[in-house]
């Protein structure tokens, strides 16, 4: 629940008693002594948090509309690209780590930001939900994850990322890359009494689609007690190496 | 707007969410003035003697780890002595501290769940930690750590070790206390407790993302000249 909405209810409330002067007192003092407590079990929208899986069955992928050069692309150039970044363990960036299951939600009970972590080893998906416009594009060094900020539309998350680099595992599902110009449009969603959570996906990039290309994933709620482990990544394992890319001399680098 | 999280209690607990930074408070400029200030762990002697051995190895001009050139991940206490924010994400029945560095993010679980039995314990470098609130202190019990690093002051971690954390805010919620106490009797020969304060980053802070590139080779170099011995 945003500040605001704590300060109107308390505000009816005295109202309701008639003696608005004091309400107003009340509510400011009210703000001042819980502006550091969370009432359990009040957040902003609909509860998201909690570990969400993917099955057989959860990916709606339909082929993308590539943009020509895009389409004409030796694909090994893109397999390559992203074989790379696994072999030495870059950061796979999005949209590969909402492909791993399970992820992890937190939604910060004072509304103000919403985290996701996933198994491997990358950088948490902060989504700012306290209003913030995007990072200033002077000043923001693009990363694998983008710069992400998000609004409720009734019951809908609706998260914008752009600031995108080109490291990490830039493969899209159904065809197409991110890149530094890449938009993305997640709608984070409940679905089936809360059992399953929708996010549909909704890339613009002139240079990559002919036009916006959706998709969307459909989680299961994890058991009760499921917990998120670590898949450590290490570059130096050279078995790993040869494994992934037949050791171009790159264990011994 | 919909508020399908109903309210399941009256019980209110400190909001500790946000980034928080160190800042040398006590030191020259760098860190090296807050880290002093920690007590020295009370460790076996065969743990003193490798931290010397280790220190005599480095001031020969020996690499004495390559998990920088590596880009290995961080094991924790690592990204609560750096300087570089890590953020809390809070919910009713979790806690995720999202570090800058490069490691995973730590989840401390709130629901009520128990520590695995050693048969189904998974180690991990931030090892398995859950928590709860006595008051207006989070205290959370940590086991099962994969890695055999450092702690301020000295200590050590290893497979056997528990630490025990009390995260309480402070400064009217400006700053946010920690309470570590590490104990592992194979390692210290009493539990080994410091505190360390963070102070909350302006509102409008975004994480960065820290690169590694193990296959840059500038990566390495920091540690490979001088030349090797």
């Amino acid at each position: 629940m945003s500040i605001l909405k704590k300060e109107e209810i308390v505000k009816r409330t005295f109202r309701a008693f008639g003696i608005r002067v004091l309400g107003i007192v009340a509510a400011v003092a009210s703000l001042m002594t819980t502006q550091n407590a969370l009432a359990l079990g009040a957040a902003a929208g609909p509860n998201l948090s909690g570990l969400w899986e993917l099955r057989f069955d959860s990916a709606n992928v339909p082929p993308a509309s590539l943009a020509s050069a895009m389409a004409t692309e030796d694909p090994s150039v893109q397999y390559q690209h992203d074989m790379n970044a696994i072999r030495w363990c870059h950061f796979m960036g999005v949209p590969y780590v909402m492909g791993v299951s399970p992820i992890d939600i937190v939604q910060n009970l004072n509304g103000k930001e919403v985290l996701i972590t996933t198994p491997v080893r990358n950088p948490s998906r902060h989504i700012y939900t306290d209003g913030r416009q995007h990072a200033n594009p002077e000043t923001f060094d693009p990363v694998s994850g983008g710069n992400s900020i998000g609004h409720w539309e009734g019951e809908t998350l609706v998260v914008d990322t752009v600031g995108f680099s080109g490291e990490g595992v830039t493969r899209i599902p159904g065809g197409g890359r991110r890149t530094p110009d890449s938009h993305l449009v997640e709608r984070f969603r409940l679905v089936d009494g809360g059992n399953r959570l929708s996010v549909t996906f909704t890339w613009e990039d002139a240079k990559v689609f002919q036009k916006p290309h959706t998709y969307e994933f459909r989680y299961y709620r994890a058991p009760k007690g499921t917990e998120q482990r670590e898949y450590d990544c290490n570059a130096s394992d050279e078995a790993r190496a040869k494994y992934l890319l037949g050791a171009p001399g790159g264990a011994s680098k | 707007m919909a508020l399908s999280q109903t309210a399941t209690s009256s019980t209110k607990v400190p909001d500790i969410s946000g980034f928080w930074e160190r800042k040398d408070e006590f030191g020259g400029g760098s860190f090296g003035g807050t880290l002093e200030r920690i007590p020295k762990a009370s460790i076996k002697p065969e743990y003193i003697e490798a931290a010397k051995r280790a220190a005599a190895a480095a001031a020969r001009g020996e690499v004495v780890s390559f998990g920088s050139k590596w880009c290995l991940t961080n094991s924790y206490p690592f990204f609560m002595q750096h300087s570089a924010a890590w953020d809390i994400a809070q919910s009713q029945d979790e806690i995720i501290q999202a570090p800058e560095v490069h490691t995973f993010a730590r989840h401390i679980y709130l629901d009520g769940r128990k520590h695995p039995d050693a048969e189904h314990l998974q180690r991990s470098v931030n090892g398995h930690a859950i928590g709860h609130w006595e008051g207006d202190t989070l205290v959370v019990d940590t086991i099962g750590f994969s890695n055999t690093g450092g702690t301020p002051g000295g200590g050590r971690v290893g497979p056997g070790t528990h630490l025990v954390e009390r995260f309480k805010l402070v400064d009217g919620g400006k700053t946010l206390s920690v309470t570590s106490t590490w104990d592992d009797p194979a390692i210290y020969l009493k539990p080994h407790t410091y505190e360390m304060t963070y102070h909350k980053s302006e509102p409008g802070t975004y994480a960065f993302e820290e690169y590694c590139h193990a296959d840059d080779e500038a990566q390495g170099g920091s540690v490979v000249p001088p030349p090797q011995k």
